[in-house]
């Protein structure tokens, strides 16, 4: 088995080739580059196509054309250009085309800077554009994650025929970790008959995002509807670290931050604190369930991002009022530190945190 | 144009203590541009290089009124500037003139930046946009643009056993703002200081849309020293690779003749960039270079009325 050091950015560009993506249409953006970059060299050496658009609105919408011919598709970007695409998003997932969309987040709003933040959270789980809709938005917390749900993604776009987006940050678009680069096994999909591969073959097919007869285009926000359920089943991921039976407190979070909230786990270990961890893998499907049962055990629960607070409303949702949930945030490109976090839970433990 | 010992005494609009690079040739062509402005300048400014290196907040390094909003709409927020500066000038509320000018690199011009430009043209506004080109995305890290000439290496137009670097030649920006007929088009470069400042000037004083497309070499991406941004600059103009014309009212004319016609090999070999031209398997595009030039040269000096009958 291979293990390389790798930069993130550059394991997730070879993930996609790996996952059989051979049409990737990007623009520059910081922090992200590198996955154009790696794309650039790599795919005219698998037979696939690199193609560098003249603005993220060029690039998203070249990502409709090719994924109406049923193709593994992607895109990546950060921040300001992912709010670029987001019309196109609404589009894609309206036609229902699968493909996967990068967002290797930035602090923000508007030019923001090129620190890692969570602040696209709100944007990435619901939908983003116009519309009701939902794209599917996995969030990876390591650089070996990004490999393997970077194969989860191209995987969960054929399988729900929605757009997939992988929400990181900055920060894990740039670090470099140790790769195992292994065979991945996925479930079989059924053949992509909806594309539109211009043969003449069988019956004529159609690919659209637009229905005028409001009958119609409710039976359909219903279909989608369904395929949300569905998602929520069958796809939500989640990992819980630590303390799994009677946790003196539940730590949330997701991507960045629950690495650090693992060694706020360790580091409270020393304190004689019993923590527990629990990790959205999927952001949508969000695991509501999870979070409440394990809120239940804890009867405390604390949600760090690097926001200034937009998952914790999920958490809220998913808790029900059955344990007060806390949070604390750092913004603007800040990363939380373990020692703040700690503070924070003995202030929490003490009784004087503020919900 | 006052005599340069006069505009040397003008206040400098873009001062020193900005970061970018040693040997960019954007603040050289900038301060030139923006001493040749008689009257108050309001400037906006796309995302690019000269953007973020400029105004890192506390500090800026531009002694005037200066406005950025995103990377695809320089030519949009200057017009909003400039329609409330001729309400506000119609109702009385301000008499001073004043000039609008709006900064952009290739890639906020020629790709992202386009579609407003080319709006803000059509609606025939008071404003001059420059474009200074470094033919390629220098901010994010030396990625292609629709500048990028034929062959250049960049990230993203990379060099192997199967890419020769960029295999398109770049777009004629200068040419598509002609097409929109406004009334004062020009391309320039800041080796020639006496050229640039002539056009700004003439820019400035444009009752309508002027835009000035500056070649201004990146040595980071071009691969030169920085001490030879002005030297490759003027080489490109001998070589014909960037002439120096203009087009006032739809007349064009050529404001430089190069004494002899240099091969384009003398602008490429000081480059990096096109270093693996000269190997035996990518020379053939060194040929294609030179006949893309010639092509284009040769129909300029038609329109320019400089071909021998």
């Amino acid at each position: 088995m291979e293990r390389i050091l790798m930069k993130g950015n550059e394991a997730l560009a070879e993930a996609a080739i790996q996952a059989g993506c051979r049409f990737y249409f990007g623009y520059p953006i910081t922090p992200q580059t590198e996955i154009s970059e790696y794309l650039s060299r790599r795919l005219p050496e698998v037979g696939g196509v690199f193609l560098q658009a003249e603005s993220e609105i060029a690039a998203i919408n070249m990502v409709y054309g090719a994924a109406s011919t049923g193709v593994r598709v992607m895109t990546s970007s950060s921040g300001p250009g992912i709010s670029l695409k987001q019309e196109g998003i609404s589009y894609l997932a309206s036609a229902e085309l699968p493909c996967v969309i990068v967002n290797m987040s930035r602090g923000g709003p508007g030019l923001g800077n090129i620190q890692p933040a969570q602040s696209d959270y709100f944007q990435a789980t619901r939908g983003g554009g116009h519309g009701d809709y939902r794209t599917l938005v996995l969030a990876p917390s390591s650089v070996q994650e990004l490999v393997s749900l970077t194969h989860r993604a191209f995987y969960l776009a054929d399988k729900y025929r929605n757009p997939v987006k992988i929400l990181g940050d900055g920060m894990l678009g740039q670090m470099m970790e140790p790769v195992t680069w292994e065979a991945v096994e996925l479930p079989s999909l059924p053949p992509k008959n909806w594309a539109i591969k211009g043969k003449n073959e069988g019956e004529r097919k159609f690919i659209l995002c637009m229905e005028l007869d409001p009958r119609e285009l409710e039976n359909f926000n219903r279909k989608l509807e369904r395929k949300y359920q569905q998602m929520a089943e069958e796809d939500s991921a989640w990992e819980i670290f630590g303390e799994e039976d009677n946790p003196d407190l539940l730590l949330v979070g997701f991507g960045t931050v629950a690495r650090i909230l693992k060694s706020v786990v360790r580091e409270g270990k020393k304190e004689g604190w019993r923590l527990s961890l629990i990790r959205p893998i999927t952001l949508f499907p969000f695991p509501y369930n999870e979070v409440q049962e394990m809120a239940q055990k804890a009867g405390k629960v604390l949600v760090v991002e690097m926001n200034l607070g937009q998952m914790v409303e999920d958490v809220k949702l998913g808790v029900e009022g059955k344990a007060p949930v806390h949070f604390y945030g750092r913004v603007g490109g800040m990363i939380p530190t373990v020692d703040e976090i700690l503070q924070k839970i003995a202030d929490i433990l003490r009784g004087e945190g503020r919900k | 144009m006052p005599p340069l010992k006069e505009l040397a005494k003008r206040p400098e609009r873009l001062t020193s203590g900005h970061r970018l690079c040693a040997g960019c040739g954007a603040p050289i062509a900038i301060r030139l541009i923006l001493a040749a402005a008689d009257k108050p300048v309001v400037a906006a400014n796309a995302t690019g290089c000269l953007e973020v290196s400029t105004t890192i907040f506390p500090y800026t390094a531009w002694n005037i009124p200066w406005i950025h909003s995103a990377f695809e709409n320089a030519a949009a927020t200057i017009t909003g500037v400039e329609t409330m500066y001729r309400a506000k000038k119609k109702r009385g509320e301000i008499d001073e003139d004043i000039y609008f000018v709006a900064f952009g690199g290739d890639g906020g011009t020629y790709d992202i930046g386009l579609q407003s430009l080319s709006g803000a043209w059509e609606r025939g506004h008071r404003f001059v946009y420059v474009c200074y080109n470094n033919e390629a995305y220098m901010n994010t890290g030396i990625q292609r643009s629709s500048a990028t000439p034929l062959g250049a290496w960049t990230t993203t137009s990379p060099v192997g056993k199967v890419l020769p670097g960029k295999t398109q030649w770049r777009k004629n920006l200068t040419e598509i703002a002609v097409a929109h007929d406004i009334p004062y088009v020009a391309q320039s470069v800041p080796s020639n200081w006496r050229d640039l400042t002539l056009k700004a000037e003439k820019a400035f004083h444009t009752e309508g849309p002027a835009f000035l497309n500056v070649l201004a070499s990146c040595n980071r991406g071009w691969r030169h020293l920085p001490a030879d941004t002005l030297k490759v600059n003027q080489l490109a103009v001998d070589c014909c690779i960037w002439p120096l014309y203009e087009v006032e009212n739809g007349e064009y004319r050529l404001t430089y003749k190069p004494r002899e016609k240099k091969p384009v090999e003398e602008w490429l070999k000081v480059q990096g960039r096109f270093q693996h031209l000269f190997s035996p398997a990518y020379r053939y595009l060194i040929d294609e270079f030179q006949a893309y030039v010639d092509r284009e040269w040769e129909r300029l000096l038609e329109k320019c009325g400089e071909t021998k009958k």
